[in-house]
């Protein structure tokens, strides 16, 4: 008697059924997409319509607002102009949801009756309403038709000044690769006071206070620094009918970013409040057990699993910013999906320029995916 | 304890706890209330609703005509019957499974529940009947309402085995009032918030099967399937809907031979359930990661066709797990028909809004914020209904705790 | 049966048949890996029709493993495995085949939560063997009263205690009609005082006649009821032998630091 058992008929195998099936699976989506590309091949060549990306080179005769591009130059620099209009409203969007949901997020949990009811009615007013209607709400309602002429415009102090040319913050002035370099060292150095004070905690069981330690030299540090590289700060100054200074947001920026924002900001909330209520009470209680003050309990016990719970559903939102930002489009910021449908509306080719569209989308996604994911380990790794 | 003694202690327990406490309750409250008092005086006094008044019936059904009105009645109707009929079954199953009999509640206790329950609906359905000036209107909304109870009532008669059955009555309805709706009106001219509707409830209904396929070859033991199913997730999730409407609205004439190129909202209805697809197998795949592997273990060992296995023993418990899921993924798909009518120009209802404004008598008086604040409101009322029916049925379909 | 068994000798080898003498499992020079981890070596066992064995061991030294490969919920690497006369190779009939023959008892119960008792044992029947409803259900009451709860059919799995779950598992295997029985350690979830009623149906099943292999930790099943016992560690049968050979001659130096733990 041999030891192995003999094959079985082919038709019979599970082996070989296993690899037939997956053969015939991949032939079926093999065909159909073949269909669809042959079609492309097709009907591009009876439009006389070239398939490449050649486009890239031609000139792309059409301007950008609030920008220097010339219809001259070619549609790969367009591209490129969107792609960094994007990021421009993706990157603050970022910011500024996550400040602004985590603060209604852990309102919601409030002690205070009207803070928890008015993050409330905030969140789920929000949450349930189209995006693509808060924008056309913010860009038609408030801007175009709320917005005050220049001489009459809203102004709060040095800090902001809004008009129908935009809104107006104060901003740095100089270079702003030096003021990111210092801001980099002066958080490094905080970060080496924190660890240092952990350490006297470690050694000494004083206790560290690294917050009250490091924060006051990022300040410091930050400030001087950008002194001393040549920063400023320059603030909006209205006179009469010329306003100067400051950092000017086109409206249709404004009034995206605050649509991300605002939208945003209300599911970021909802993931927050759920998260630290997912914390268990045990949890809490056994840290009250140990005498922890409610601070301590926070800081130590219920913050580091609330965030861990928090993390991948807020990189999701994250996620959802970045392609939201694309409805850009429909107020005319020039954003990367607008550039592209301009840019197809001036006889680029269609197929090749929308995917090369989505393919950016898709790059812009890995790169947030993968910076959630390394802050995702990291907790893990805290966690463990 | 007095009632004047519980009001004090609930203000310091809740307003009051202490000094910063009562500063940020007493800054906050004014605030609030200025906000109220502003929201409350635009909407009864300030704001001009005669936009709104005008064109109720474009927000509503569009360019609908009057002659093939009773095809819209006999759709609500229907729907009313069929979703009183399936809630009717899932609640006696749900008395069935749990071993306790019907609650009966008092009329008055009964309409309570269903004010607190529904009260969003009840409002949007309470402001738009206000706002009409027939009677017609209300009527349709009281048998409705009629139809839901009745179907409600026979729906707790069903036999036990029916869900295949209700699955594809649903699956039925909604083809036949298609059919029975663009039968009188081409596709193309359908508009306002029955458009939304109909593109999200067609899409999420036609897209399950691909979603559920998706999922079942996430999972898959077969490493060609798993890996193309998870290009298809990732590549569909990764791009923004906006971009994939508007290279389907632009591109579609390349990719389908020339002869049956479809309409606007064939295409957008095409990309909905393409795009919601890859959503849904991520809901359908939570689900079935929730199936304990006993469960396939225990099929196969009784010697179970895997075929039987997936469909006779996972995916009724995967599914049951995300009804919840589900349903904010119908939410998602709602608010986002929106964006048909932004890259395909298609007549919903946040371009009827807009369009409202460009008529002759409300031209350049800035009423967009009044069409838009209604129209919105529509919405709201719409998503939050869902979303709050959602978390009721989690709540008692006791999802997690199985 | 040879006298020799009888008396408790040692049994070298687990290949010698109780039963009635016909072979009805045979496994052969067996292997399977994890990965790296050899989890059987070498593993030769043959069962008797109408023979229960029980095997025994520390956790981890692949009795669950064994008997999970006898149905091919896991793919063994090495060697033969032979059912019936059915051998388990990559033919999907012959794998059928032997599911269809074997039934399975799990520690955890694996009953369908979504279908009630009585669709939970009919399931299968009508699925697999074809069988019209009204047969179906008919054998499920039999079934039922057979492990003594008739009265539970339309009930839900989660509406029944552990003990009664696990009666309904063993008839939903029953439903079936196996010429195998395979049990991984059938009483290990149950609470103590429900233990006793789910080894009394497996007892009456060994009395009918029933083709046996238990996994379990229950020292005094094995004692009365199995015809032989063997003992598994790291991967290895250990020993074999009759119950009392077992309980009161081990021979080898692991058998009986393993006996004197647990009893």
């Amino acid at each position: 008697m041999s030891a192995e058992a003999q094959r079985p008929p082919f038709w019979r195998d599970v082996r070989v059924l296993g690899w037939f099936f997956q053969l015939a699976v991949f032939a079926i989506v093999v065909a159909i997409v073949g269909i669809l590309v042959n079609n492309v091949r097709v009907n591009s060549a009876n439009q006389g319509i070239p398939t490449g990306f050649s486009f890239l080179d031609q000139p792309s005769s059409f301007e950008i607002p609030g920008n220097d591009f010339r219809q001259s130059q070619p549609v790969r620099d367009a591209l490129v102009e969107g792609v960094f209009n994007t990021l421009r409203v993706v990157v603050a969007g970022l910011v500024l949801a996550t400040l602004l949901g985590v603060t209604l997020g852990v309102g919601r949990l409030s002690g205070n009756f009207l803070i928890r009811t008015i993050t409330r009615v905030y969140v789920e007013t929000i949450r349930n309403i189209p995006l693509l209607g808060l924008l056309i709400f913010f860009y038609i309602g408030l801007v175009l038709t709320a917005f005050p002429r220049v001489e009459d415009s809203w102004i709060v102090g040095s800090l902001l000044v809004a008009n129908v040319r935009g809104v107006t913050i104060p901003w740095i002035t100089g270079s702003t690769i030096a003021f990111l370099v210092v801001v980099a060292i002066a958080a490094g150095l905080a970060w080496a006071v924190n660890r240092w004070r952990l350490q006297v905690n470690e050694r000494s069981g004083e206790p560290a206070r690294g917050g009250l330690w490091a924060i006051p030299v990022l300040v410091l540090v930050g400030f001087w620094g950008a002194f001393f590289v040549g920063n400023g700060i320059t603030t909006p100054e209205l006179d009469g009918r010329s306003l100067e200074g400051g950092m000017t947001m086109q409206p249709e920026y404004f009034a995206l970013l605050l649509a991300l924002v605002i939208y945003t900001s209300s599911h970021i909330a909802e993931i927050v409040r759920g998260s630290i209520q997912a914390v268990p009470k045990g949890q809490v209680e056994a840290a009250s057990a140990l005498a922890l003050s409610s601070w301590h309990r926070l800081r130590h016990v219920v913050l580091p699993q609330a965030l861990r719970i928090a993390v991948p559903p807020i990189g999701n939102q994250y996620l959802n910013l970045m392609k939201n930002s694309s409805l850009g489009f429909v107020i005319s910021y020039f954003e990367i999906t607008k550039v592209t449908q301009t840019t197809v509306g001036n006889r680029s080719p269609a197929v090749p320029a929308f995917l090369l569209l989505i393919v950016i989308y898709l790059v812009l996604s890995l790169i947030i995916s993968a910076g959630v994911n390394v802050v995702n380990r990291r907790l893990q790794v805290v966690e463990r | 304890m007095s009632r004047s003694e519980r009001v004090t202690d609930w203000l310091k327990a809740n307003l009051f706890r202490s000094t910063a406490d009562s500063i940020v309750s007493v800054v906050v409250g004014a605030i609030a209330l200025f906000v109220l008092f502003r929201i409350v005086r635009f909407v009864f006094v300030t704001g001009r609703w005669e936009i709104v008044e005008t064109n109720l019936s474009l927000y509503v059904t569009g360019a609908w005509p009057d002659a093939e009105m009773w095809r819209l009645v006999a759709t609500v109707l229907l729907a009313a019957f069929v979703s009183g009929l399936i809630a009717g079954f899932i609640a006696r199953s749900r008395e069935i499974e749990a071993g306790v009999e019907a609650v009966s509640l008092s009329p008055r206790a009964r309409i309570i529940e269903l004010v607190v329950r529904l009260w969003p609906l009840l409002l949007g359905l309470a402001l738009v009947l206000a706002l009409t000036r027939t009677v017609m209107p209300v009527l349709l909304v009281v048998s409705a309402a009629v139809a839901v109870v009745l179907g409600r009532m026979l729906g707790r008669l069903l036999p036990r085995r029916s869900p295949p059955w209700l699955a594809a009555l649903a699956v039925v309805t909604l083809l036949g009032v298609v059919w029975l709706m663009a039968n009188g009106v081409g596709l193309e001219s359908w508009g306002g918030m029955l458009l939304n509707i109909f593109l999200a409830a067609f899409s999420i209904t036609l897209c399950f099967p691909l979603g559920v396929m998706l999922a079942l070859g996430r999972r898959s033991k077969y490493p060609v399937v798993r890996l193309l199913s998870v290009g298809y997730i990732e590549l569909f999730r990764g791009a923004p809907l906006i971009a994939l409407l508007l290279m389907v609205d632009v591109a579609i004439g390349f990719f389908l031979p020339q002869s049956i190129v479809p309409s606007s909202p064939v295409r957008a209805i095409i990309v909905f359930i393409l795009f919601t697809a890859a959503y849904m197998a991520e809901v359908v795949r939570g689900g079935l990661q929730s199936v304990p592997g006993g469960q396939v273990e225990a099929a196969k060992a009784l010697g179970l066709s895997p075929i039987s296995t997936t469909f006779r023993i996972v995916l009724p418990q995967a599914l049951r797990n995300v009804i919840p899921a589900i349903v904010g993924q119908s939410i998602s798909l709602f608010k986002d028909t929106t964006l048909a009518g932004a890259a395909m120009g298609l007549a919903d209802l946040l371009n009827s809004a807009q369009a409202s404004t460009a008529q002759e008598q409300f031209r350049g008086q800035g009423l967009i914020v009044e069409s838009l604040v209604f129209v919105l409101f529509l919405f709201w009322v719409g998503a939050y209904t869902m979303s709050r029916e959602s978390q009721r049925l989690e709540r008692r379909l006791g999802v997690g705790n199985r | 049966m040879s006298d020799e068994m009888m008396t408790g000798s040692v049994m070298s080898d687990a290949t010698q048949v109780g039963g009635d003498g016909e072979v009805m499992i045979e496994v052969s020079a067996m292997d399977k890996f994890f990965g790296d981890f050899q989890a059987l070596k070498n593993i030769d066992v043959k069962v008797g029709r109408r023979e229960v064995v029980v095997v025994i061991g520390p956790s981890g030294s692949g009795k669950s493993t064994l008997i999970r490969c006898i149905n091919r919920l896991e793919e063994h690497d090495a060697g033969r495995i032979i059912v019936d006369g059915t051998e388990l190779s990559d033919d999907v009939r012959n794998i059928q085949e032997i599911r269809r023959e074997t039934g399975m008892v799990f520690q955890q119960f694996n009953l369908f939560p979504h279908l009630t008792v009585m669709e939970n044992i009919t399931l299968a029947p009508r699925l697999v063997r074809k069988l019209p409803a009204a047969e179906a259900e008919a054998k499920a009451m039999q079934l039922l009263e057979r492990v003594r709860i008739p009265e539970q059919a339309d009930k839900y799995p989660g509406q029944l205690s552990g003990g009664q779950q696990q009666r309904v598992a063993i008839a939903r295997s029953l439903a079936m009609q196996p010429k195998v029985m395979l049990f991984d350690e059938p009483t290990s979830a149950l609470d103590p005082e429900m233990i006793n009623e789910v080894l009394e149906v497996m007892m009456d099943l060994a009395r009918e006649g029933m083709t046996m292999i238990v996994v379990t930790h229950e020292m005094g099943f094995a004692r009365e009821v199995a015809d032989r016992v063997v003992f598994m560690a790291d991967g290895q049968i250990v020993e074999v032998g009759t119950p009392e050979h077992f309980f009161t001659n081990p021979q080898e130096p692991r058998t009986r630091e393993f006996l004197s733990q647990i009893l």
